[in-house]
């Protein structure tokens, strides 16, 4: 891997309930290249949700440090974060979450309003965005309106209207049927190829892994496996 | 208490109900005041939906400029139309609670105003010193009068005898034997010129109420000096009020006989209605030439048969035997002094000139303020209690429509922020919401008590008109929104502090 986007030294997250601390992640290090498709496995809380939250900001570790291209991401406040987050990296929910009162459109267009961009230039990446995910008839149509394929490919377009470099997904085709998955995985597999992204994905679907360049298993905390896939 | 006291005492000692009573009033008053609150903002509720619905048109051809502000106002609008009939509660929450506040602001408002001093060309009160109800010699008027006139230039009354009005006050029913509210008569017996007058520029100017000229047109007040100066002609005409010419079921034009057992007892009162008062006037009351009444009691003087006020049936009398309240028939007597100096060398002269009864002469708020004294745990527990607790109690509403609404959206907020708003957008977000519903409910509320009230107009007792003081307009939205505030600020910072990774390891 010449040139990873992610890189994770060491990493330690705990959490205390009660008088009890629980280790959820435990010395944990891995890279993720640049336009790498990254699959995370594991049985439910081997720590894979939470290793997803802290690679893309929305948690601190206790210990150890993740660096996201040049910035030391551990090492930022709440603010600094919600800064980075909305420019370098784009979320793809299990449940999609859109605002169900915005249409798609102003759905796509939500992150793009923390930026200092104009009305023309919005309006031009919320386009190619819909383009994108084939959803540029659809976009004055609310959440309600439209299939779960199509409001998760509304959720695509919205992380990725930003251009980040990383692209991160929570389980994104656990509530879709076999179909509308494919259609999914097909659309991040392009979104890595020609786009560039960097996709890490978490997922219990042994199939939507499979479409990933590499698979990571994770078990109470630790990597215990790590499989590349040869395309 | 009653056990120190001897046997044959228990029992005779009334039970006092006069707080239970005024308690039952205030309550009831509070009562019937939230229910037309309730019913108002219920009818507005539809005027408010149209409003957000306007706004957001508004916004959505703000948001095609593309400026962001328009855009995060457009959601705050959206995320109102989200759950109706919450954002409808909320309102229906506000709108009552200013409501209801403006009727307490304007009561208070009224009562301040009257009670506070003016510096120059003010109205003194003269009273009976030591006994309430005050009931004076009817020579005080014309004596005072004549002190006042006597005092230095600077300090003598502008207008002369124009500027003193004595008041004695009648109580009477039509029927005597079946006494009831509907056909009871109060008016108060005065010169009819004191009402409204004409000076020498040729302005009307009235004597008894500084805002009877500017609240009437001019069709009202030619009508109203018409009708006193019939009632100064022939002293039997009178003016009632609209509402209590209803209640009696009477006619202008028409005589009606009046009786007053409980105070001017057994002299029969012929009076002819010449007009009625304007509309919102003195609802209720009337006005009668004290000339009338004087001259009735000098009649019962040299009776020899007169009516029993109870009985309607005619009885013998002494002749030359006084009525009780012949020398006491006086109650009040007003005097339009320029400046303070004039009523302490008017007051001084008073309490040397009336020894029997004596009397004392003070500015008008403090004679009110002695009237209100009685009262004055009312105003007070309007002002520090019932105000204060429905404030709180609009807050606790608020803090739990707008907690249920931040918690319904816990993960929708967490979306915001995972995309990178900032904890203080969120936050404002739920804010705005609130304030915007804050703003319409107060607004629109203290527009509708401003301006609807405007047009019932009624008067209380002789306090004046009350109205809803301009003020209103602005307190009325800056109440609602200090409301939401304090009731969404809770709220709000729930939602600022959304753990994004918490929501999330939840729905997962």
């Amino acid at each position: 891997m010449a040139t990873a986007l992610v890189q994770v030294r060491d990493l330690y997250k705990s959490f205390t309930r009660g008088t009890e601390r629980i280790d959820v992640l435990r010395n944990l290090t891995l890279d993720v290249g640049r336009a790498e498709f990254l699959a995370l496995m594991g049985p439910s809380g081997s720590g894979k949700t939470t290793l997803l939250n802290l690679i893309a900001g929305l948690d601190q570790p206790t210990e150890g440090s993740i660096t996201v291209g040049e910035n030391h991401i551990s090492e930022m406040s709440e603010s600094e974060l919600a800064r980075w987050r909305t420019r370098h990296v784009g979320f793809i929910f299990q449940f999609y979450y859109l605002l169900p009162v915005l249409t798609a459109y102003e759905n796509v267009e939500l992150p793009l309003l923390l930026l200092p961009l104009t009305k023309e230039q919005r309006r031009k990446q919320v386009n190619t965005a819909l383009d994108l995910v084939g959803l540029s008839n659809r976009m004055d149509h609310r959440p309600g309106q439209l299939s779960g394929g199509q409001q998760q490919r509304v959720g695509i377009a919205r992380a990725m209207v930003t251009d980040p470099e990383l692209i991160v997904a929570d389980e994104p085709t656990g509530d879709l049927d076999t179909k509308s998955a494919d259609e999914i995985l097909m659309l991040m597999e392009v979104l890595r190829a020609q786009l560039g992204k960097t996709i890490i994905m978490v997922t219990h679907d042994p199939k939507a892994a499979a479409r990933a360049q590499r698979t990571l298993h994770l078990e109470k905390g630790q990597l215990v496996r790590d499989t590349a896939v040869l395309v | 208490m009653y056990d120190a006291l001897p046997p044959e005492f228990v029992g005779a000692i009334p039970a006092d109900t006069s707080m239970l009573r005024l308690s039952f009033y205030l309550l009831a008053g509070l009562v019937a005041v939230n229910g037309l609150a309730i019913v108002l903002g219920l009818v507005t509720l539809p005027v408010f939906f149209i409003v957000l619905y306007v706004l957001e048109l508004g916004l959505k051809v703000g948001a095609a400029t593309g400026f962001t502000a328009f855009k995060v106002a457009m959601l705050m609008l959206r995320g109102l139309r989200r759950a109706p009939l919450r954002t409808a509660l909320t309102y229906l929450a506000l709108f009552v609670l200013t409501f209801v506040l403006c009727f307490i602001y304007a009561i208070l408002t009224l009562v301040d105003n009257k009670l506070s001093d003016k510096d120059s060309n003010f109205k003194a009160i003269m009273t009976e010193k030591f006994s309430i109800p005050s009931m004076m010699k009817r020579s005080y008027p014309d004596r005072i009068a004549e002190l006042a006139m006597s005092m230095d230039e600077g300090k003598r009354p502008v207008k002369g005898r124009s500027d003193v009005m004595s008041w004695s006050f009648f109580f009477g029913t039509t029927d005597p034997k079946n006494k009831r509210p509907e056909n009871a008569v109060f008016m108060f017996g005065l010169d009819p010129l004191r009402v409204i007058d004409i000076d020498k520029d040729g302005k009307y100017f009235s004597m008894l109420d500084d805002d009877l000229v500017q609240g009437l047109t001019s069709e009202q007040r030619d009508q109203l000096y018409a009708a006193c100066k019939a009632i100064e002609d022939d002293p039997r005409k009178i003016v009632l009020s609209k509402a209590r010419l209803d209640s009696l079921g009477v006619e202008v034009g028409q005589e009606i006989k009046v009786y007053s057992p409980a105070m001017y007892k057994d002299i029969e009162f012929t009076f002819i209605i010449a007009d009625v008062l304007p509309p919102g006037k003195y609802d209720g009351l009337g006005f009668m030439n004290n000339r009338y009444l004087f001259q009735q009691l000098d009649s019962y003087e040299g009776a020899t048969t007169v009516t029993d006020s109870a009985t309607l049936a005619r009885k013998p009398k002494a002749a030359g035997v006084k009525h009780p309240l012949a020398e006491k028939c006086v109650n009040l007597v007003w005097i339009r002094l320029p400046n303070k100096a004039a009523l302490a060398q008017l007051a001084e002269l008073a309490e040397k000139e009336f020894s029997s009864p004596t009397v004392k002469l003070e500015t008008e708020s403090a004679g009110i303020g002695s009237f209100m004294e009685s009262f004055k745990d009312l105003f007070k527990l309007m002002r520090y209690v019932i105000a204060p607790a429905m404030i709180a109690m609009m807050s606790l509403i608020v803090a739990n429509a707008i907690g249920i609404s931040v918690r319904e959206r816990r993960t929708e907020l967490a979306v915001l922020k995972v995309l990178g708003f900032q904890p203080w957008h969120v936050m404002a977000l739920v804010l705005g919401e609130a304030l915007l519903i804050g703003f319409l409910g107060g607004g629109i509320s203290a527009s509708l008590a401003y301006f609807q009230l405007q047009q019932v107009k009624f008067q209380i007792a002789f306090l004046g008109e009350f109205k809803v003081p301009a003020m209103a307009l602005v307190y009325g939205p800056l109440l609602g929104m200090i409301v939401s505030f304090a009731g969404s600020i809770g709220p709000a910072l729930t939602a600022r502090n959304v753990k994004v990774s918490e929501v999330f390891a939840r729905v997962a």
